[in-house]
């Protein structure tokens, strides 16, 4: 139950997340990420539409973070309160760019 | 289905078989039926055609008859007529001679002296010659007139010799004698040599000639002497107006009759019917057509036959057409025509079967031809019939058997293959394509679709069991696995039975066979319990390895003695080195001094734990949160303090508890969790999970389990107790 919306624009790539980011849709994220990601500097993650996130979909923030450390920058955007308490309560909100 | 003779019976073979049979059935019968019409009409159309042939022939062949009848019938009568008129006009004539003869000598007699005369002598029997008879009792030699009509003997001896008609010619006087010619002299005499009377006056002929006063014949009289019937021309001969003498000639029937019955031919004849309408000269011996004695003879006016009767009537005036006339049951064409002479008639009879006799005989030799035409028409019909029949037959027996090699070569293989497929067991036999499918037709697709879709079934049967082996396997090595995993974390309850400063409590319940949450507790020293709770990014078998491998490398690194803070950056920086699937985990690691009661913890991202002071409400210590543990290389950590004074309660969770979700996606939350806590603040740690577990349970329902619960509760009883 994850909705994945690319928004491209040359080098930048904005991925609007809908729903729920857990153990059953975050490979699909991930997927999606791998086959994108290359020749993107700039990375945006919307989670607007973001109910919830677990751990497997914390992985999968972080190893985007890793990536994009490498080849440009990353952000996430639209951040709900309950997401926001679980990148503070987990220390992810001290290595991502959220705004 | 049933099966008779190796036939299913309502099997598709059976279907096809009837198929082509009715279809073949049908052929022959219609060819059946042409043939039977097709001789039936022609069979028609012969015998209409002789019928009518036949009716043809009656009617051209009867008008034909009825004309050529006619014409030469007409005519023969006229002929016939004209030949009897010309025999009795000679012998008119003879008699008219005779009578101017005799009436000359009458009136002249002075001029003639009396001639000799003589009796019959039979021995000129044979030979002409003149005699004379006298009634009896009268003497001849008295009579005045013998010796005057004697002078006529030569005359009629003539006459007599050149006629081959007369019976004899005579003179007979009114004294009653007679003078006559003829040769049977013989038969006036008899055996003594006394000649025979004869009664001249009282003959038919003497009577009725003095009656007419003119010429007669007489009807049909028997010969005085002789007895044979005859025919006598008859005229008076006058004398200063008395009857002085009748002449006459004697006509024999025979002679008439001969000619007569010579014109007879089979089925006809010619009669000559006298004026007074009697028969006087037939060759017929008996009906209506026999000539009688005139005494006896009946005139065919009378006969009561009317068509007889007008046309005898006419016939005596003038000449008739062809008429046809029933006579005694019996048709009769006729034709009459007039003796202009005498005011007799000749009238020709032809039988009308004899006269249609020809045609008869055509009709009945076309028939006969026409019959064995019809006969050779008939068995050639009924060979050409048996031959359909046999056809029929041979047809009918061809479409069974060809029905039944079609429909067989149909079903066979079809048959074959179901054979086959039934034979088909367990997952290594496959349905193999076999020669007898190579139909090229729906058959051999149906068979090659069956080969590979057995193929693929048992490749997917070995498969599945591949599969379903290999699941077994990792089932039971899962199990063995979570029960290694829960082995390796404390589950001895009480843990430190004597510790009594001190309660510990712990659960772990995976969502999944195994879990990436682990606790650990462990005594780093006489004094100092190490507590871990923690939870591994991802589930199942990976999240489980990585839980093996952060365990132990906390409870190394923690036994080390070295701060939680200090643990946690050694564990990450462990970790770090070789995580390749970026996987991490989120630690709380918080050391008890069991004599103070004070907990030196450090967080790796994990979730507030809940603390109860002794007689208060369990809060959420919001504590500093460090990066979750194998995220980055060289975090630093910090820690914190924090006492627990006796009776004072720690409790720690992972995320499966506030994440935990009911059938509606609804969290458990924090507040729920803080409120079961609270409801009982008493609870021993046991206790405490227990209602935690419950209003989860309660929560949730029966909504699948997410996440891993891991729950642990520490209860700091304090040292003093001891003492």
């Amino acid at each position: 139950m994850l909705n994945i919306e690319k928004f491209s624009n040359g080098s930048e790539l904005t991925m609007a997340l809908t729903g729920r980011l857990d153990t059953t849709t975050s490979p699909d994220l991930e997927r999606d990420l791998r086959d994108s990601i290359d020749g993107i500097t700039e990375l945006t993650i919307d989670m607007g539409g973001l109910d919830y996130i677990s751990s497997a979909g914390l992985r999968v923030l972080l190893s985007a973070q890793k990536i994009m450390n490498k080849q440009g920058a990353m952000k996430v955007v639209n951040v709900n309160a309950v997401i926001m308490q679980i990148f503070n309560v987990t220390g992810f909100s001290q290595i991502l760019d959220i705004q | 289905m049933k099966i008779i003779r190796g036939i299913k019976i309502g099997g598709l073979q059976q279907k096809i078989f009837n198929l082509i049979l009715i279809f073949i059935l049908a052929v022959v019968g219609a060819y059946a039926a042409v043939s039977y019409y097709q001789q039936k009409s022609l069979f028609g159309i012969a015998e209409e055609a002789s019928s009518e042939q036949q009716e043809a022939i009656t009617d051209v062949s009867q008008s034909t008859m009825q004309a050529v009848l006619e014409a030469s019938l007409t005519k023969s009568t006229a002929l016939q007529a004209y030949i009897a008129n010309d025999l009795f006009s000679d012998v008119r004539t003879d008699v008219l001679t005779l009578q101017a003869f005799a009436s000359e000598l009458y009136e002249h007699a002075d001029s003639f002296s009396a001639h000799d005369y003589y009796e019959p002598d039979p021995a000129k029997d044979g030979t002409a010659s003149v005699q004379m008879q006298h009634e009896e009792g009268v003497d001849p030699a008295s009579s005045g007139q013998l010796g005057l009509v004697a002078n006529m003997s030569e005359i009629m001896l003539a006459m007599f010799e050149s006629s081959d008609k007369l019976n004899s010619c005579f003179v007979a006087t009114a004294d009653g004698c007679i003078l006559f010619v003829d040769d049977r002299s013989a038969s006036y005499v008899s055996e003594d040599g006394e000649v025979y009377p004869f009664e001249v006056r009282e003959r038919p002929w003497y009577l009725q000639a003095e009656e007419a006063g003119e010429l007669i014949f007489t009807g049909i009289e028997l010969d005085a002497f002789t007895g044979i019937p005859g025919l006598v021309c008859a005229a008076p001969v006058y004398s200063n107006g008395e009857l002085v003498a009748v002449v006459g000639a004697d006509i024999f029937l025979t002679s008439v009759s001969d000619y007569v019955s010579s014109t007879a031919t089979e089925g006809g004849f010619v009669c000559v019917v006298g004026d007074d309408g009697k028969v006087l000269f037939s060759p017929q011996e008996s009906g209506i057509f026999k000539a009688e004695l005139s005494s006896e003879a009946q005139d065919l006016r009378e006969s009561g036959n009317e068509a007889l009767a007008a046309f005898v009537t006419q016939a005596l005036k003038e000449r008739t057409a062809l008429t046809l006339i029933e006579v005694d049951g019996n048709e009769y064409f006729m034709t009459g025509a007039p003796l202009g002479t005498l005011g007799w008639t000749v009238i020709s009879v032809v039988d009308k079967a004899v006269a249609y006799q020809p045609t008869q005989e055509m009709l009945s030799q076309y028939e006969s031809i026409n019959g064995s035409a019809m006969d050779t028409y008939r068995q050639n019909a009924g060979r050409s019939n048996r031959m359909v029949i046999v056809i029929t037959l041979i047809l009918v027996a061809l479409a069974f058997i060809g029905a039944l090699t079609v429909s067989g070569r149909i079903v066979k293989p079809v048959e074959h293959m179901t054979r086959k497929i039934n034979a088909i067991e367990g997952s290594s036999q496959v349905f193999e394509m076999e020669d007898i499918y190579r139909t090229d037709d729906e058959i051999e697709i149906l068979a090659e679709s069956f080969s590979s879709l057995s193929k693929r079934t048992r490749d997917y049967i070995t498969e599945i069991t591949r599969i379903t082996a290999e699941k077994e396997r990792i089932g039971t090595e899962l199990a063995l696995a979570t029960r290694i995993q829960l082995d390796m974390l404390p589950n001895i309850f009480p843990a430190f039975p004597d510790r009594p400063e001190f309660d510990i409590y712990a659960s772990m319940d995976p969502a999944k066979e195994v879990g990436g949450d682990f606790y650990d507790f462990f005594l780093i020293d006489e004094t100092h319990l190490g507590i871990v709770i923690a939870d591994v990014s991802g589930k199942g078998v990976p999240a489980a390895l990585f839980m093996m491998v952060s365990k132990i490398l906390m409870q190394n690194s923690a036994m080390t003695g070295v701060s939680p803070a200090q643990v946690l950056q050694t564990v990450n920086g462990q970790i770090c080195s070789n995580n390749r699937e970026e996987m991490f985990v989120t630690v709380w690691f918080g050391i008890l001094d069991t004599a103070t009661g004070t907990v030196t913890a450090a967080n790796a991202g994990h979730e507030y734990p809940a603390v109860q002071q002794s007689g208060g409400q369990f809060e959420l210590l919001r504590d500093k949160h460090g990066l979750v543990i194998g995220a980055m290389e060289g975090i630093r950590y910090n820690e914190y303090e924090l006492t627990l004074t006796p009776g004072s309660r720690l409790f720690l969770y992972t995320d499966g508890v506030p994440e935990a979700t009911d059938a509606q996606g609804n969290m458990f939350g924090t507040e729920r969790m803080l409120a079961a806590l609270n409801n009982d603040t008493g609870a021993s740690p046991e206790k405490v999970l227990k209602n935690v577990r419950d209003a989860i349970d309660d929560y949730v329902k029966d909504a699948e389990q997410f996440d891993d619960i891991t729950m642990v509760c520490v209860e700091y009883i304090g040292t003093d107790k001891k003492g």
